[in-house]
Order: structure tokens, then C-alpha cells, then sequence
């Protein structure tokens, strides 16, 4: 046991020399000085605590700083590039959801249908932007036979706001408008996967047509035939897309400069088809009397118009 | 000048004089033995262990206090509530064995300690006390002389075993070159920078100790057998 001297005797307190050199302050039991005692109740003390330095306190400040600086950092990229803040669902046939964060990257592909798994298969797109995985992902279609010539690639996407998904819907648009350039014809269409709703427009991604440009090449026949026949386009029965053309005259102010010269079924100029039914009499009259088409017809087209309303 | 403010600039001063310390404690004994009987639920004696503990638990919080820690007295009635309670569990871990000074038969005046033979001679006992009383007065004043006293160097002891072996190495350094004691007692001071290069110690480590060391070396110069035979392990751990 160890045994301790009485040193010094105050009236709150003793002072003991422990068998080590130790010094301390104890409970004074009525000891008395040069006694020896064995149990003594030595007081507590707070153990020293070292000032804290400036070197502490910037280092504490420092360290501070950049919990804080992680904190708004670490957020904000996780904001912006871990947390899935839109999506894109291509489907050619095969239908893969991309999602995508705030930069516009994909995190997270998943593969919506059986076509859509194979396709992804041994594919890896995670981190790289929307419009590159796009690209892939259709080279990957064309690859692997999903896409073809004349085929759909529809995107809808899922955008929090109109702005990104008007965004995100132009980059794409151009995007395939420009990786299928001259390679083959496909339709994009673009989808409101909130709303459902179809982009206004299906855009034909064409090989640009090599030599002339404009609506005076719009032809589907001859060298200038742009291999798209236009026959859905007309203003009457089931296909009649809404818009009645009547401006569509060579003559008088609303002229559009674009003389149709060869739209004729006679002579030279013969377009090889007969417009037998485009008769305004009998079972056929289509309900329209094309005034204006008489070559000899020299009255003004806005005459025609009002006859027409007439009738 | 409130009752609250004049209490807080006495503590601060009995943090630094140790007569003021002591007067204040004197001075509060009747707040010390209150707050002592609201724990023993009665009035103590001047021979209880329980008041004995509650006047050092008022010196610990005059040594601890700091403005910060609001009022003054409520402190110091925790730190005595505390230091009782600790008394109080480490006491009943020895419930089981009787006490010696417990009266035995019906004779109040015989305690059981009466009855034992100790093995001691007293007389003998008491001669060797009143040698180590003198030897202990004697060096207080040496140390006076050196400006360090004993509750200095109670405040400036090592806590940790690191520290104390430290100091430790510096006494042996001194013992092992006589000459150095000499310096130290003609000059009265430390010299530092030849206990520096020769114990491999830290000098700060030996400045911020310096009262400690300062008793220490007095200890091992002259005389002091009985304080130097008391302390037969402090050489334990120290690799001359």
C-alpha cells in the first residue's frame, strides 16, 4: 500500500508526498505534519488543460471552413450530378429510360422492354451526356437491327419544367437530325411524357437533296424526285391535314412565285398522271371548282375565291 | 459593490495566496458544515471524514472556479455535494467490514481498535514524526529561500507518469554531477541548460516544471534522510 508524508497542514487541506516524488492535495483527517498515512482522500483535479493556442484555433477555423465548404460543395454535387432530375425514354422498338441529373448526364439506364435490355447489354453509358449516349444507343439500334430506313425514334422526356424539356427536345432533335444525316430517313418524334402530348412536328431526318434547294424542287418526279411522295398532303377527305392552301395560286397577288407548269396531264408536260376524278361536275365533283386551274382563265384568283365561298 | 461580485474577487485572490485561501475557507465553514449536514441529514462533528471532505471540496472549487461558471457558492455547493457522493459510494464498497472504532459490549469508552495490538511502538512512532515534522519545516524554508512553496510544488507536480519520469531523469542527470547541486545552491537557481543537454529533456518540459524539480534537487542535496528514505521508488522507470 502506499504510504504518503504529511508535508504541510492547512485548514482545508493537507499536503502528502507519495513513495514516488508525487505531491498532492488530500482531505486533512486531522493529520498532522511529518505523519504518515496510508488512505488518504486526495482531492480532484480538473486535468490541465493546455491554453488553446492560435495555431488551434486556426486550425479548428480552418477545419470548419471546409466541413462547411464540403457540406455546400458535397451538396450541390449531389444535387446536381447524383440526383436524377429528369428522364428520357428512347424507343425505337427497343424502349430505354435514361435518367438523367441536373447537367444534363445520364446516371441511370434501364432497358423498359426485352429490345430494350438487349440493346443495353455490355453498354455503359453512365456519366456521359445525353446526346452522346443517343447517338450510341442508335448506332448500337442500327447495329443490331432495330433501326432501319424509315424508321420512328421517339423520345419522350420527362422534365420537370417546359424550358428544359423544350431544351432537351431541340438538342435531341438536331442531335439525330445530324448523326443520320445522309445515312438514312428516319422519323423523330419528340413526346411531353407529363402531358402525353406529341411534339407539334415529325421531323423526316433526309439526306439533304443534293442540287437544288426550296419548294421549286419539291418534286417527286424526275432527277429532282426527293423519293418522298407527297400524297397525304391535300386539303380534302380523311387525309386533309387542316390547312386549306388557298393561297396556293400562280396568279394575282397571292401568285407564290412558283408557276406549276408542269402540273399538267397534257402535251410535253404531262406529269404521267391523269387527275381523271379532279372534276368539279357530276359523282366526282369534289366540291372544289378549281377555277384557277383553267390555263385560259385570266380572271383574278380572288374572284375565283369568292366564287367558291358562293357556291 | 453586490455580495456576488466581492465573493468572485476573493476566490480570485485565494487562487493566488494561499493564507487568503485559507481565511476564506475559515471564513465559510458555517456555509461548509450546512452544506455537509443537508447530506448527512444532521449537524456534523469536527472529527467527521464527511466535513473533512467538504472543506477540501470547497478548496477544489476555489482552485477550479472560473467566473464563467456562474455563481460562486452554488459551485462550490456541487462540488461539495459531489466530493460527498464520491465518498459516499467508494465507503460502501467497504460496508461489510467493521469498523475499528466501533464501541464493543456495552462499555462505550473500549473500541474495537483498543483491543488490537498494532505491532508498533508508539513511542517510537511518535520520535520518528516529530524528526520528519522538523526535517519538513527545515526544507520548507530552504524552499523559501528558492521562492517555491510546498503548495507550489503540490500545483506544479507532474499528472502525467510521462512528465514525472521526465523530471525524474533530470534529478538523476543532477545527482550524477555533483557539481550541478552545488550551482544550484550557491546561485539558487536552476541551470537549465546544462540539466537541458545532459538529461535529453525537453526544456520546456523542465521550465514548466521548474518548481517541482526545484524541490526534488533540495530533497537530494543534504540531509532530508527521512523524506529521501520515504521516497525509495522514485527512481522506478527511469533509465540512468
Amino acid at each position: 500500500m502506499m504510504s504518503y508524508i504529511v508535508m504541510g497542514c492547512h485548514p482545508g487541506y493537507v499536503i502528502l508526498l507519495d513513495e514516488e516524488g508525487r505531491f498532492y492535495k488530500a482531505a486533512n483527517l486531522q493529520y498532522e505534519v511529518g505523519q504518515t498515512v496510508y488512505d488518504p482522500i486526495l482531492m480532484k483535479e480538473l486535468p490541465a488543460k493546455p491554453k488553446k493556442s492560435f495555431n488551434f484555433w486556426l486550425k479548428s477555423g480552418f477545419a470548419a471552413a471546409a466541413a462547411c465548404f464540403l457540406m455546400f460543395f458535397g451538396f450541390s454535387y449531389y444535387q446536381n450530378y447524383l440526383v436524377a432530375y429528369s428522364s428520357i425514354y428512347l424507343s425505337i422498338n427497343p424502349e430505354v429510360q435514361m435518367d438523367l441529373n441536373r447537367q444534363g448526364n445520364v446516371i441511370a439506364l434501364t432497358g423498359t422492354n426485352e429490345d430494350g435490355q438487349a440493346l443495353l447489354e455490355g453498354y455503359d453509358g453512365k456519366g456521359k451526356d445525353k446526346v452522346t449516349v443517343t447517338d450510341e444507343l442508335i448506332d448500337r439500334a442500327i447495329d443490331m437491327g432495330f433501326l432501319s430506313e424509315g424508321g420512328q425514334i421517339s423520345f419522350s422526356i420527362d422534365a420537370p419544367d417546359d424550358v428544359l424539356f423544350q431544351e432537351y427536345g431541340t438538342e435531341l432533335r438536331t442531335n439525330v437530325n445530324k448523326h443520320l444525316e445522309n445515312r438514312m430517313t428516319v422519323v423523330v418524334e419528340i413526346v411531353d411524357h407529363r402531358s402525353g402530348q406529341s411534339d407539334t412536328t415529325q421531323i423526316e431526318v433526309t439526306p439533304p437533296a443534293s442540287g437544288t434547294n426550296g419548294s421549286a424542287g419539291d418534286t417527286d418526279y424526275g432527277p429532282n424526285n426527293d423519293g418522298v411522295t407527297d400524297y397525304n398532303d391535300t386539303d380534302y377527305g380523311p387525309n386533309n391535314d387542316g390547312v386549306t392552301d388557298y393561297n396556293d395560286t400562280d396568279y394575282g397577288p397571292n401568285n407564290d412565285g412558283v408557276t406549276d407548269y408542269n402540273d399538267t396531264d397534257y402535251g410535253s408536260n404531262s406529269d404521267g398522271v391523269t387527275d381523271y376524278n379532279n372534276t368539279d361536275y357530276g359523282p366526282n365533283n369534289d366540291g372544289v371548282t378549281d377555277y384557277s386551274e383553267s390555263e385560259d382563265d385570266d380572271s383574278d384568283s380572288d374572284d375565283d375565291n369568292d366564287d367558291d365561298n358562293d357556291d | 459593490m453586490s455580495d456576488g461580485y466581492k465573493i468572485i474577487q476573493q476566490v480570485y485572490q485565494a487562487k493566488k495566496d494561499v493564507d487568503a485561501s485559507d481565511q476564506l475557507i475559515l471564513n465559510y465553514m458555517p456555509f461548509i458544515k450546512s452544506e455537509t449536514a443537508k447530506f448527512l441529514k444532521r449537524a456534523p462533528e469536527k472529527n467527521d471524514d464527511e466535513l473533512s471532505i467538504a472543506m477540501i471540496a470547497f478548496h477544489e472549487a476555489i482552485i477550479n472556479y472560473s467566473f464563467t461558471r456562474g455563481a460562486f457558492l452554488k459551485y462550490a455547493a456541487m462540488t461539495i455535494k459531489s466530493r460527498l457522493m464520491d465518498y459516499y459510494f467508494k465507503e460502501r464498497r467497504h460496508s461489510h467490514v467493521i469498523s475499528l472504532d466501533l464501541p464493543i459490549g456495552k462499555e462505550e469508552d473500549t473500541t474495537l481498535l483498543d483491543t488490537l495490538d498494532d505491532g508498533k511502538n508508539h513511542s517510537h512512532e511518535l520520535i520518528l514524526r516529530d524528526a520528519t515534522r522538523t526535517e519538513i519545516e527545515e526544507l520548507t524554508s530552504q524552499m523559501r529561500e528558492f521562492g517555491v512553496s510546498l503548495e507550489d510544488v503540490a500545483e506544479n507536480c507532474p499528472k502525467q507518469q510521462r512528465t514525472l519520469i521526465a523530471c525524474k531523469q533530470v534529478l538523476q542527470y543532477a545527482k550524477e554531477n555533483p557539481q550541478l547541486l552545488d550551482e544550484f545552491l550557491q546561485t539558487k537557481r536552476l541551470p537549465m541548460a546544462q540539466l537541458t543537454a545532459g538529461s535529453q529533456v525537453d526544456r520546456k518540459t523542465i521550465e514548466r516544471h521548474r518548481k517541482y524539480i526545484v524541490a526534488l534537487l533540495l530533497i537530494h542535496t543534504n540531509g532530508y534522510e527521512i523524506i529521501r528514505g520515504h521516497l525509495k521508488q522514485i527512481m522506478k522507470g527511469v533509465t540512468a
